[in-house]
């Protein structure tokens, strides 16, 4: 028989695990449905053994009783830590993913064979993030830019790396179409090599268009 | 930066030195405590950071103004300038960023009370404040809501302890003295003092380090 807790720690390993993923497993829809389901138990079962009592239950009168009391208490917390985790983890990482520019929805979507997210939670052919994670990332896109436009000239989701260099050597990965430099424009086709200024080509290694040479 | 950039900064007579380049003083300095401290430090409010905006702003219409040139002479020049600004973006990049880490995993702390929301910008403020309505959203919209309705805060302290994580205070940091002044740590057999000199640089906890730093007497590094 499965234990208090049992489920709410399945989702802290796969919360564990995540951290350590480049991607973003998919949403444990029915973890988390039954985890939830278990805490509205436990609060239905500490209403039921505090009834007879009309709210003038001595603990230590009836020990038993308070001892089941406490450990349903406990129990719930603890759920509700363990969902707090899981879905503090995946969230951290979405907004990761957001910093780094890459279309969150568009990938999600992608690795699960490129079915639409929004439409179902169950099944392999839907995207790996809820539907409330989606709008999630959608409102923390909106945020982000929102706090970004007060810096338009410092570019905040640039290279954390101290620059060094004012000019790189880039190796073209994909296509990537023409682009504007102040030294006129460079059409960027795929493996060729170009020595170019890091501003202007920042956007595209963090996409994974060009690649950094040395 | 060096020992003498310090010194100037402490000395009265040395003001007489540009503001842009205190400014960048400043900045790196704040940069650098900003990302060995363990806790937001405080959004430096002498209008450090409009300066700063405005210096870039200016910096990058100079580059404008210099692109196409291509006589070498002051091609080079462009290349400095350049150069320059990359690494001035870098270190307001790196600060702001370091800073947005520690609100957004505090979040809850540093909005708790009125002094440490004064530790914000404004533009921090209105940041953490809407990502942490949008995280609550998100809880609730995904389980919170179907729990009763005396669970669903997240802002408990049942049992004593509170749901609120705080940043560790306690953990280590290193500091270099700017005048000679005691130094006092508390460790976990027993505390320590000495004579700390001038440009010592002596690791304690940020909470013993803290008031030496506030007073000026040390900076982090």
């Amino acid at each position: 028989m499965p234990m208090y807790g049992d489920l709410g720690n399945k989702l802290v390993q796969h919360a564990k695990r995540t951290q350590n993923l480049a991607h973003l497993p998919p949403y444990q829809t029915e973890l988390v449905r039954a985890v939830t389901r278990e805490v509205r138990d436990l609060d239905k079962d500490v209403a039921s053994l505090l009834e007879p009592f009309q709210g003038s239950f001595d603990p230590s009168a009836d020990q038993p009783t308070a001892c089941t009391l406490l450990v349903n208490h406990l129990s719930i917390r603890r759920n509700k830590r363990c969902l707090l985790a899981y879905h503090r983890t995946r969230t951290d990482k979405l907004e990761e993913l957001v910093w780094n520019g890459s279309d969150v929805l568009d990938l999600a979507g992608q690795q699960a064979g490129g079915a639409n997210g929004a439409s179902a939670a169950d099944g392999g052919a839907s995207s790996s993030l809820s539907p409330q994670e989606e709008d999630y990332v959608r409102q923390y896109g909106d945020l982000l830019a929102a706090y970004k436009g007060q810096w338009t000239d410092i570019d905040l989701t640039g290279s954390l790396e101290p620059p060094r260099d004012l000019f790189i050597d880039v190796r073209v990965l994909k296509d990537a179409g023409e682009i504007q430099t102040e030294y006129g424009a460079i059409n960027l086709t795929k493996n060729s090599q170009f020595y170019v200024r890091q501003g202007d080509v920042e956007r595209l290694i963090a996409q994974g268009y060009l690649q950094k040479l040395g | 930066m060096d020992i003498d950039d310090i010194l100037r900064e402490v000395d009265p007579i040395f003001h007489d030195i540009p503001q842009e380049q205190r400014d960048l003083q400043e900045l790196t300095r704040a940069w650098v405590a900003e990302r060995s401290a363990p806790e937001l430090l405080p959004w430096p409010a002498n209008g450090l950071f409009e300066r700063i905006n405005a210096n870039i702003k200016t910096q990058i219409e100079k580059v404008e103004e210099l692109t196409g040139d291509m006589d070498p002479k002051t091609n080079f020049a462009l290349i400095v300038i350049q150069t320059e600004l990359e690494r001035y973006r870098y270190l307001v990049r790196s600060y702001l960023r370091a800073r947005l880490a520690k609100i957004d995993r505090h979040a809850l702390h540093y909005l708790s009370t009125d002094a440490l929301r004064a530790r914000l910008s404004d533009a921090e403020l209105a940041y953490a404040t809407r990502h942490q309505a949008l995280l609550h959203n998100h809880y609730l919209s995904s389980f919170l809501s179907s729990f009763p309705a005396n669970l669903q805060n997240l802002n408990d302290s049942a049992a004593g302890i509170s749901m609120i994580e705080t940043p560790d205070l306690e953990s280590a940091v290193f500091i270099r003295l700017l005048k000679d002044t005691p130094v006092e740590g508390r460790g976990v057999d027993a505390d320590g003092a000495m004579d700390g000199r001038e440009s010592d640089i002596v690791i304690l906890r940020w909470s013993d380090a803290k008031p030496l730093v506030e007073a000026g007497s040390a900076e982090l590094v």
